[in-house]
């Protein structure tokens, strides 16, 4: 498909809304009509654009930014109530599917002194990469 | 003697975007290592390995602000040359990828953009 200047504008804003913290009682619908697109075009454009649907990337959205208030000390309940979900339990369920652990493992982890920065230096990563690993395998050798 | 032997793109999501570079654009995975909560992951046009690409996470969130930056701005962040730029653009339509620049002649290059999924705008050029 092709995405024209105006809906490709549109369509960036409306992640701008998805993404915001100031805007997260906008429903997706409502966000759709905030940047004039119709919901279903809306939501098929986005995911063709962004790989996600409208739903998951502000699902993903508020996972970063609970991750980023775990690592500030906020508890897991506080994290919970600032990001407006239902239920700790459904909370630590979502969090535990996306990132494998639970929200209190995770907080756990971040608070821990590390040896590595917390989020890596990009093409850092490379310095990590074991020594013997080989340059000609397709295959990945066992960590 | 110095030679260019790595380049990367930033990704949201390291294994949506193997999945989209090797599946989608039929680039062939080279490696693809655990490191920590990440991975080390390159992959290369199929049957050459002279230059890998890295799909290197966004996590750093300076890292997530210029790609998001570039992306609004419509501007692509690297370019992968084709020598049949048409036909590629038709296979990847066919496949779902939406454009945001159609084939156009520019001056002694084709050029198409399409979004790679991962928060990237990417070129495709032929040289004509």
């Amino acid at each position: 498909m092709l995405v024209d200047g105006p809906t490709f504008r549109r369509l960036v804003r409306g992640r701008t809304l998805l993404v915001s913290a100031e805007h997260d009682a906008l429903s997706v619908r409502q966000v759709a009509a905030r940047v004039g697109l119709s919901p279903s075009h809306f939501i098929r454009m986005f995911a063709a654009l962004f790989g996600d649907t409208p739903h998951q990337l502000r699902t993903r959205a508020r996972l970063e930014r609970a991750k980023q208030l775990l690592a500030e000390g906020a508890t897991v309940t506080e994290a919970c109530v600032e990001l407006g979900f239902a239920s700790v339990g459904s909370f630590s369920g979502l969090f535990h599917r996306r990132t494998g652990a639970p929200p209190s493992v995770y907080r756990r982890a971040v608070a821990a002194p590390r040896r590595a920065p917390l989020v890596p230096g990009c093409l850092g990563l490379m310095s990590e990469v074991p020594a013997a690993a080989p340059s000609n395998s397709e295959e990945a050798p066992p960590p | 003697m110095l030679h260019i032997k790595l380049s990367s793109v930033m990704v949201e999501d390291q294994a949506k975007a193997l999945a989209f570079y090797t599946d989608v654009l039929g680039f062939a995975k080279k490696l693809d290592i655990p490191v920590g909560e990440y991975r080390w992951i390159t992959v290369v046009a199929p049957g050459r390995d002279d230059l890998e690409l890295s799909l290197e996470p966004n996590a750093n969130p300076a890292g997530k602000a210029f790609q998001q930056a570039m992306f609004a701005q419509g501007i692509p962040l690297t370019s992968f040359e084709s020598d049949d730029l048409d036909a590629e653009h038709a296979r990847l339509v066919a496949a779902g990828v939406a454009f945001t620049r159609a084939p156009m002649v520019a001056g002694p290059v084709k050029i198409a953009v399409f979004a790679d999924t991962c928060g990237n705008l990417i070129q495709l050029h032929q040289p004509l």
